[in-house]
C-alpha cells in the first residue's frame, strides 16, 4: 500500500486510500485516477538549491535520477530532490549510513519546479553509536503536485537525532518519517511547520518506536492553514514492553485562518511499559483576536497583523533548530511564506 | 465503625467476583442460533405490531450484509453467532402486576445482589429504601418496573421497551432507530434485529423527573446473548438523570452483550446518563470466560441549548467495546463525557467518546480516566470534529492513563477533526505510573500496600467520581479498588 509500489508496478490499487486507517486524511487512490509516465532525463541547467553556500557537499536527484552524490555522511551534506518535468512521475531512494561518533547535517530540499508531477521519495538513515544527525527538510512543491517523502530512522545507543520538517504543502502531500529508537541515552527531537494556503494539503506522520530503557523523545509541530487548505498531522509514539524510563512528549498546535480550512489530528501514544512519563498536547484554533485587535489599533493591517502573530506562533519551532545557518534560512522561508498569505 | 465494615465487606467482596452466581429460574429459550425465524419468534413472543416485525427483518437483512468491524485494539476468537441464544426470558403466565407476582426465585437474586444498585430495596418496598424508578432487565426480558404511577402523575412515561412498542407506537416509530439508524454498525443492526427488551423513557416538555430513573442488566442464562435497547426522550426543557448497572455469573464461556441506547434531547432538554458497567470479567488469571461488552450508545442534542451528560465507570467485561457519543445539532448544545475505565487480569478496554459538533456554538467536554494493570490493555479512542457551520464550537479533552505493573498496556488514539476557522479544541493527554513516592508515603503512615494504591487510584479518578450521583459514587469507589485487588506486589 503504498505510491512507491504503485509507481514501479501501475497499480493504482496499490495506493493508500480512505480506508486505509495510516492514510484516512491522505487519501491517494480517489486522487489519482491514473499514473503520470515516468520523468525523462533532464540535461539543463538545475537550479540553486534553497540551501545553497550551507552545504560543503551534496547529493542530488533530478527527475528521480541521481545526478551526484556526496563523498561522506558527515559534515554539512545537501540532499536535493527537484522535479523539472511537467505531468511526469519520478521515484527516488536514497541511503545513508553515519559512523559512530560522527555529526551529520542533512540539508534536505523538495524543489519542485514543474506542474503537476508526481513523486515518491524513500530514504534509509542509519544513526550510529554516540553520532548525532539533524536533518532540516524544506519542501516547495507545486500547488497541483503529489509527492510522498518516507524516511526510516535506525539509532544506535547514544545516537541523537533531531529533525525538523518545513512544508508549504502540495495537491497532496505527505513527509512521514519512522524512528527506530533503541532507548539507551539516544535522543531524538522531531519537529515540524506547516503553512499552507489555497487548495492546498500536507500530511506530516511520525513514528517513534520506543525498544529500550532509558530512550528522550520530543515533539513540536505547528502549523497554519488558511483559504481552503488542510493540514495533517498524525504522530505515534509507541513505548514497547520493557522499554521504561521513557521520556516522550508530543505536542501539535495549529490555527485555522479561514472557515473553508481543515486541520485533522491524530496524536497516539500506545504504551506497553508502566515505568514511562508521556504525554501529548494538541491544541486547535484560531488567532486571538485580542492580540489581533492590538495590532491592529496600532495602525498594523489585518493582513499583516495576521502573518506577524502566525511567524510568531511557529517561530518556537523554527527557534528549535540547531544549526545556525538552516535556522536563518527557515526563518526567512517563513517570513517569504506568511508574506504570501493573504 | 462503618469504616471498619465496609473493610470487612470489601475484603470479603475480594475473594470472588461477587455477582457471580446463577440463579435456577425457569427460563422460556429460543431454539439456539439466528435465522429470520428467530426474529419473527422474537417478535411474536412479543406480540409486536407489524411494523416492528418488518423493522427488525430489515434490520436483520441488514446485518447478513455487513462484516464485522476488527479495528479495535481488542483480540478475541471469532464469534459463532449460530451458537447463541437469542431469547430468553424467565418463565411467568403473564407479566407481573405487582411485585407479589414476581418469581420469588428472581426477587432473591435482587437480594443478593446489593451492590452496585440497592434496588432489592426498591424492588422489595423496604421503607426509607433510595427512591429511584427500577426497570430491571433479566436476561432478555423487562420484569419489574417499579414507581410507575407516581412518574406517569407528572406525565412521565417510564416503562420497558416491549410495553412501549405496544402502549406508546407512536412515540417509538418516531424515534426509534433514528439517533442510531440500523445499519450503523455491525452489532447495531444485530441489536435492532434480535433485540428483545429494554426501557423507554419520555419526559414531556418542562417536566423534571422527580426521582433518578434507572435500569438494572443481568446475563442469567448460559450461551445466552443479551440485547437491550433503550430510547430516552427529554421534551423541550425536560430533565432527567438515568443509572444503569450491570452484573452477570461467572462462567467460562464468553458471553455477548450488544445493547443500544438512543438519547433524543429537543430543545432546552437535559439528559444526565450514568452507567456502573460491571460484568462479569472473565477468570484473573486465565482469561476465561467474560462478557463481549459491545454497546452502541449515542445522544442527539436535536434542540438548542440541549445538554447530555455521560458518565461511565467500566470495571467489568472480558472486552468493553464502545464509544458513547454527542451529536451536538442544536445551537448552542453541549456534550460532557467523563469515563473511568479500569481493566485488571485479561480485560481489554477499547473505548472513548466521539463529540461531533454540528451546530454553532456547541461545547463539550471529555474527561477520560484509563487504569490498567495486570495483563491487561485499555485504550482511549476518541473523536472531536467540527462542521463548517459549527462556528465557534469549544472542545476541551482530557485523558490520562495510570499503568500499575509491567505487563499491561495503555493507548490514547484521539481523532481531532477541525473544519472551519471559529472553533477552539484542546486536548491533552498523560501516561503514568503510580508514584513510588505517593505509595511511600501512604504506606509510612500505616496504610496497607492495597490501601495506598486504592486511595491514590481514587484520588486519580476523583474528577470523574464527582459526576456520579452520590449514591454510585460511593459504590464506584469501592469498584474501582476492588476490581484493582492484586495488582501490585
Amino acid at each position: 500500500m503504498t505510491l512507491s509500489t504503485a509507481l514501479k508496478t501501475g497499480d493504482l490499487t496499490a495506493l493508500p486510500s480512505r480506508r486505509d486507517e495510516d492514510w484516512r486524511w491522505t487519501d491517494l487512490r480517489g486522487l489519482l485516477r491514473t499514473l503520470p509516465p515516468a520523468a525523462p532525463a533532464h540535461d539543463g541547467k538545475i537550479p540553486a538549491s534553497p540551501f545553497a553556500g550551507l552545504a560543503e557537499t551534496e547529493t542530488l536527484f533530478v527527475n528521480g535520477r541521481r545526478v551526484a552524490d556526496a563523498e561522506a555522511a558527515s559534515g554539512v551534506v545537501a540532499l536535493r530532490f527537484v522535479a523539472l518535468a511537467d505531468k511526469a512521475s519520478q521515484g527516488a531512494s536514497h541511503s545513508l549510513v553515519v559512523k559512530a561518533g560522527e555529526t551529520l547535517v542533512l540539508l534536505e530540499s523538495h524543489e519542485g519546479r514543474a506542474s503537476g508531477y508526481v513523486s515518491d521519495v524513500l530514504l534509509d538513515i542509519a544513526v550510529g553509536e554516540g553520532a548525532f544527525v539533524e536533518r532540516i527538510v524544506l519542501v516547495e512543491d507545486d500547488a497541483e503536485a503529489v509527492n510522498v517523502v518516507t524516511a526510516e530512522v535506525v539509532l544506535a545507543p547514544g545516537a541523537r537525532y533531531a529533525q525538523t520538517v518545513l512544508t508549504g504543502g502540495a495537491r497532496r502531500q505527505r513527509i512521514e518519517t519512522r524512528v527506530n529508537h533503541p532507548g539507551a541515552h539516544a535522543q531524538v527531537r522531531l519537529d515540524g511547520v506547516y503553512l499552507l494556503d489555497g487548495q492546498r494539503h500536507a500530511d506530516q506522520t511520525t513514528v517513534v518506536t520506543h525498544a529500550g530503557v532509558d530512550g528522550i523523545t520530543s515533539q513540536l509541530t505547528k502549523g497554519m492553514a488558511a483559504d481552503q487548505a488542510r493540514g495533517v498531522f498524525q504522530g505515534r509514539i509507541v513505548v514497547a514492553q520493557g522499554a521504561d524510563q521513557t521520556d516522550a512528549r508530543m505536542g501539535h498546535h495549529a490555527l485555522i485562518l479561514s472557515d473553508k480550512a481543515e486541520i485533522d489530528a491524530k496524536p497516539e501514544l500506545l504504551i506497553f511499559a508502566d515505568d514511562v512519563s508521556c504525554a501529548h498536547g494538541n491544541t486547535i484554533g484560531a488567532l486571538d483576536e485580542n492580540a489581533l485587535f492590538y495590532a491592529e489599533q496600532r495602525g498594523i493591517p489585518e493582513v499583516e497583523a495576521k502573518a506577524m502573530l502566525t511567524e510568531a506562533f511557529v517561530g518556537e519551532v523554527v527557534d528549535r533548530i540547531e544549526h545556525e545557518g538552516a535556522r536563518e534560512i527557515a526563518a526567512a522561508w517563513v517570513a517569504h511564506k506568511l508574506g504570501g498569505v493573504r | 465503625m462503618a469504616a471498619v465494615k465496609e473493610t470487612v465487606d470489601t475484603v470479603a467482596a475480594l475473594e470472588k467476583y461477587e455477582h457471580g452466581f446463577t440463579t435456577e429460574i425457569d427460563q422460556e429459550f429460543a431454539p439456539k442460533g439466528l435465522s429470520e425465524d428467530i426474529v419473527r419468534f422474537i417478535s411474536a413472543k412479543k406480540e409486536e405490531p407489524e411494523w416492528m416485525l418488518g423493522w427488525r427483518l430489515e434490520a436483520y437483512r441488514r446485518w447478513l450484509e455487513l462484516d464485522e468491524p476488527n479495528w479495535a485494539k481488542v483480540d478475541f476468537p471469532k464469534i459463532d453467532y449460530q451458537d447463541s441464544y437469542y431469547y430468553a426470558a424467565p418463565k411467568t403466565k403473564e407479566g407481573p402486576k405487582s411485585l407479589d407476582e414476581v418469581d420469588p426465585e428472581l426477587l432473591a437474586v435482587y437480594a443478593k445482589l446489593g451492590i452496585p444498585l440497592k434496588e432489592q430495596e426498591v424492588l422489595a418496598g423496604v421503607e426509607g429504601a433510595p427512591r429511584y424508578a427500577v426497570d430491571a432487565v433479566f436476561d432478555s426480558v423487562s420484569v419489574v418496573t417499579t414507581f410507575k404511577k407516581e412518574l406517569a402523575a407528572v406525565g412521565v412515561i417510564f416503562c420497558s421497551m416491549s410495553e412501549a412498542i405496544r402502549e406508546h407506537p407512536e412515540l417509538v416509530r418516531q424515534y426509534l432507530g433514528s439517533v442510531v439508524p440500523t445499519s450503523d454498525n455491525y452489532f447495531a443492526c444485530l441489536n435492532s434485529a434480535v433485540f428483545s427488551d429494554g426501557s423507554f423513557v419520555y419526559i414531556p416538555p418542562g417536566v423534571r423527573c422527580p426521582m433518578e430513573l434507572s435500569t438494572y442488566f443481568r446475563i442469567n442464562a448460559k450461551d445466552s446473548g443479551q440485547f437491550e435497547r433503550t430510547l430516552i426522550i427529554a421534551d423541550k426543557g425536560a430533565y432527567c438523570s438515568y443509572l444503569e448497572g450491570c452484573t452477570a455469573p461467572m462462567r467460562d464461556e464468553n458471553q455477548l452483550h450488544a445493547a443500544v441506547v438512543e438519547l433524543v434531547l429537543l430543545d432546552d432538554a437535559e439528559i444526565k446518563y450514568s452507567t456502573v458497567q460491571n460484568w462479569y470479567p472473565g477468570d484473573p488469571e486465565t482469561g476465561k470466560g467474560g462478557i463481549y461488552n459491545f454497546v452502541t450508545k449515542r445522544a442527539d442534542c436535536r434542540g438548542d441549548r440541549s445538554k447530555v451528560s455521560w458518565t461511565q465507570v467500566e470495571t467489568g467485561s472480558a472486552i468493553t467495546w464502545k464509544y458513547p457519543s454527542c451529536v451536538l445539532r442544536g445551537e448552542g448544545s453541549s456534550g460532557e463525557f467523563y469515563s473511568i475505565a479500569v481493566t485488571n487480569g485479561h480485560q481489554q478496554a477499547d473505548t472513548g467518546t466521539k463529540m461531533i459538533h454540528l451546530g454553532a456554538n456547541t461545547k463539550s467536554r471529555i474527561v477520560a480516566k484509563g487504569i490498567s494493570a495486570g495483563k491487561s490493555t485499555s485504550t482511549y479512542r476518541g473523536l472531536v470534529s467540527a462542521h463548517p457551520k459549527a462556528k465557534g464550537a469549544r472542545n476541551f479533552t482530557q485523558c490520562d492513563s495510570l499503568l500499575i505493573g509491567k505487563t499491561c498496556a495503555a493507548h490514547t488514539v484521539p481523532y481531532i477533526e477541525a473544519r472551519n476557522g471559529q472553533s477552539v479544541f484542546e486536548h491533552e493527554a498523560t501516561t503514568t505510573r503510580l508514584s513510588d513516592d505517593q505509595l511511600f508515603y501512604c504506606q509510612q503512615r500505616g496504610l496497607s500496600q492495597e490501601e495506598a494504591v486504592a486511595l491514590l487510584v481514587n484520588g486519580f479518578v476523583k474528577d470523574v467520581l464527582q459526576q456520579l450521583p452520590m449514591e454510585f459514587a460511593v459504590e464506584a469507589q469501592k469498584l474501582v479498588a476492588i476490581s484493582l485487588e492484586g495488582s501490585v506486589g
